[in-house]
């Protein structure tokens, strides 16, 4: 079902080779394997991997300068694997050009989740964006501007409409503080402080329970992240 | 005692390094002018003040103008003396000698100074690395469990009945050991001083949802109540290290308040402070007094008790944030746990 699409490990954990190779061939991937940073470089540009799943504790090359060297030529979606603990790893990695990452240890599903949804925002880049995301009983229609929530509409402020609007379109995926703070407030003038009292005010619109989020879900000292709709 | 025979040592030192510098001068004396043995004695006082001591060296430039009036300022062999330029010399001699030994002393002393702020240093960079790698080491193959246990489960015709049971097992032990691990070495970290709280304003809810996202599983099917207003006041918080005082508060809930009663967290501002509680309505704390329930290594006594690290390093991380928290049994059955967060941020 995933066609002929190639994953590249980056890890030089061989445990963890083992079982990332098994769960991916078992979703019908193929799999390329590089231990380290150098042999990641290599491997990428011979074998074109449609996602790159890198660890940045490598023995050779800081991670980070992997990430570096391959958003010279490639934009294939690189999803970075790190412990908990290393928020500044995760917010230098998504800095450099990484598309979102996994926090060690970390399921089968969330692991094949986070590769579709690269997968999807790569392919995304190339068509129309998906006018309308729906997940549950929550509506977001972009192209209409309009919001509801259990079939009733949302009346939101212009800066919750862009917040979502900014979330929708990377749906699934993590979205940096930084960048959220650049395209909610071009000209500056804001604060992490401000974003989070309006992450706070909408999911208290959108949110059935806010204090257990279904919808729009934080990611501790990096960003946030609105669940994949339904139909993916 | 060390100190005082060392001092004595530095002073027994300072005197046979002035006879030292007499000696010489004797020799040197009938081929070289007065003024030159004068170089001799400050090359011993900088000897002796290049030991770091001060005491010796300044009294090692007094004994030298003694010695040098003594033994070669005619007349020779008595203090007194013939011409009144040679108080000169001795002013200016006793004065160059103070200089060079205050001048010495305090490049050893910044030199020392120097020295142990790098060793503080290093031993900082290795206490850091050093975790990181105890980090790294423990959390790989529970890296490796976890993802093989949910690969199997995941993989199509995975065993049905008791193997997927064993499965669900390993995986979910082996994600509590991760958490167990976890907080150990967030608990090391606080204790060394190696974690620097990353403090910013947050509003409560968000932290909590975090937590509660993370113990999702553990949690199915167990009622959680929340009752946080909307226009809480925003607290300073390390928003990672306090999603940890929320997950080990829930998690403590979830192995001793047996029963299934309701978690129930709230929060209310009280003067200048944030008042967070995690209460249920199970069994309640047996330990007498409640307060030690706080303390590393004490087990609850019910079963299935975990380490104890865990409201220990509630504690450490609730304090670190200048704030406090407190155990108790609430009137009706049950137990609350309350911490009290500073509002305002403190240095």
């Amino acid at each position: 079902m995933e066609g002929s699409r190639t994953v590249l490990i980056v890890d030089d954990e061989p445990p963890i080779l083992r079982f990332l190779r098994a769960a991916l061939e078992t979703a019908g991937f193929a799999v390329a394997e590089a231990a380290s940073g150098r042999r990641a470089l290599d491997l990428a540009a011979l074998r074109k991997p449609d996602v790159i799943l890198l660890d940045l504790g490598l023995p050779d090359m800081d991670g980070l300068e992997v990430i570096g060297r391959l958003r010279e030529w490639t934009a294939a979606p690189i999803i970075v694997v790190t412990v908990r603990g290393s928020e500044s790893d995760k917010i230098a990695g998504l800095d450099r050009g990484a598309d979102d990452y996994l926090t060690k240890p970390f399921g089968v599903p969330e692991l094949l989740a986070r590769i579709r949804v690269a997968l999807r925002h790569a392919q995304r880049r190339r068509e129309d964006p998906e006018p309308v995301y729906r997940r549950g009983e929550l509506v977001i229609d972009l192209a209409a501007h309009r919001v509801w929530q259990r079939k009733k509409e949302l009346r939101l402020s212009p800066l919750q409409y862009a917040l979502l609007s900014a979330l929708v379109r990377n749906a699934g995926r993590v979205v940096a503080q930084r960048k959220l703070l650049q395209e909610l407030w071009p000209e500056g003038g804001s604060s992490p402080e401000a974003l989070r009292i309006l992450v706070h005010q909408t999911r208290h619109r959108i949110e059935p329970e806010p204090a257990r989020p279904r919808f729009l879900k934080t990611e501790p000292a990096v960003g946030y992240r609105l669940e994949v709709p339904d139909d993916e | 005692m060390a100190g005082m025979s060392a001092l004595l040592r530095e002073y027994g030192l300072m005197v046979g390094v002035n006879a030292l510098c007499t000696a010489v001068c004797l020799l040197a004396s009938p081929f070289t002018a007065l003024t030159d043995l004068v170089m001799v004695y400050l090359v011993g006082i900088l000897f002796v003040a290049l030991r770091g001591q001060r005491g010796p060296s300044v009294f090692s430039s007094f004994l030298s103008v003694l010695c040098f009036n003594f033994f070669f300022v005619p007349p020779r062999y008595t203090f007194a003396v013939d011409h009144p330029q040679y108080v000169v010399t001795f002013l200016v001699m006793l004065a160059v000698a103070l200089t060079i030994s205050h001048l010495a002393v305090r490049v050893r002393v910044q030199a020392e100074a120097a020295k142990r702020a790098e060793v503080a240093a290093e031993t900082e960079r290795l206490r850091s690395s050093l975790l990181s790698a105890v980090s790294h080491e423990l959390k790989t193959p529970l890296t490796a469990i976890i993802g093989s246990a949910s690969s199997l489960l995941q993989a199509p015709g995975a065993g049905s009945g008791r193997g997927r049971e064993m499965l669900d097992n390993i995986r979910e032990e082996a994600e509590r050991l991760s958490r167990l691990v976890h907080n150990l070495i967030e608990t090391t970290r606080l204790e060394s001083g190696a974690v620097r709280l990353k403090k910013e304003p947050y509003p409560i809810e968000d932290v909590i949802g975090t937590a509660l996202e993370r113990l999702d599983q553990p949690l199915a099917g167990r009622e959680v109540r929340t009752e946080l207003p909307e226009d809480l006041p925003l607290v300073p918080v390390d928003p990672v290290l306090m999603e940890l005082v929320f997950v080990n508060l829930i998690e403590n809930v979830l192995r001793h308040g047996a029963g299934g009663s309701a978690i129930e967290i709230s929060a209310r501002p009280v003067a200048g402070a944030l008042e967070v509680s995690v209460a249920d309505r199970g069994p309640g704390l047996s330990a007498e007094p409640v307060e030690r329930v706080f303390e590393k290594f004490f087990k609850g006594g019910s079963a299935g008790g975990g380490m104890g690290l865990g409201l220990a390093i509630c504690k450490a991380v609730v304090e670190a944030h200048g704030g406090t928290i407190s155990a108790g049994n609430r009137p009706g059955g049950g137990a609350v746990l309350a911490m009290r967060l500073p509002l305002a941020k403190v240095p």
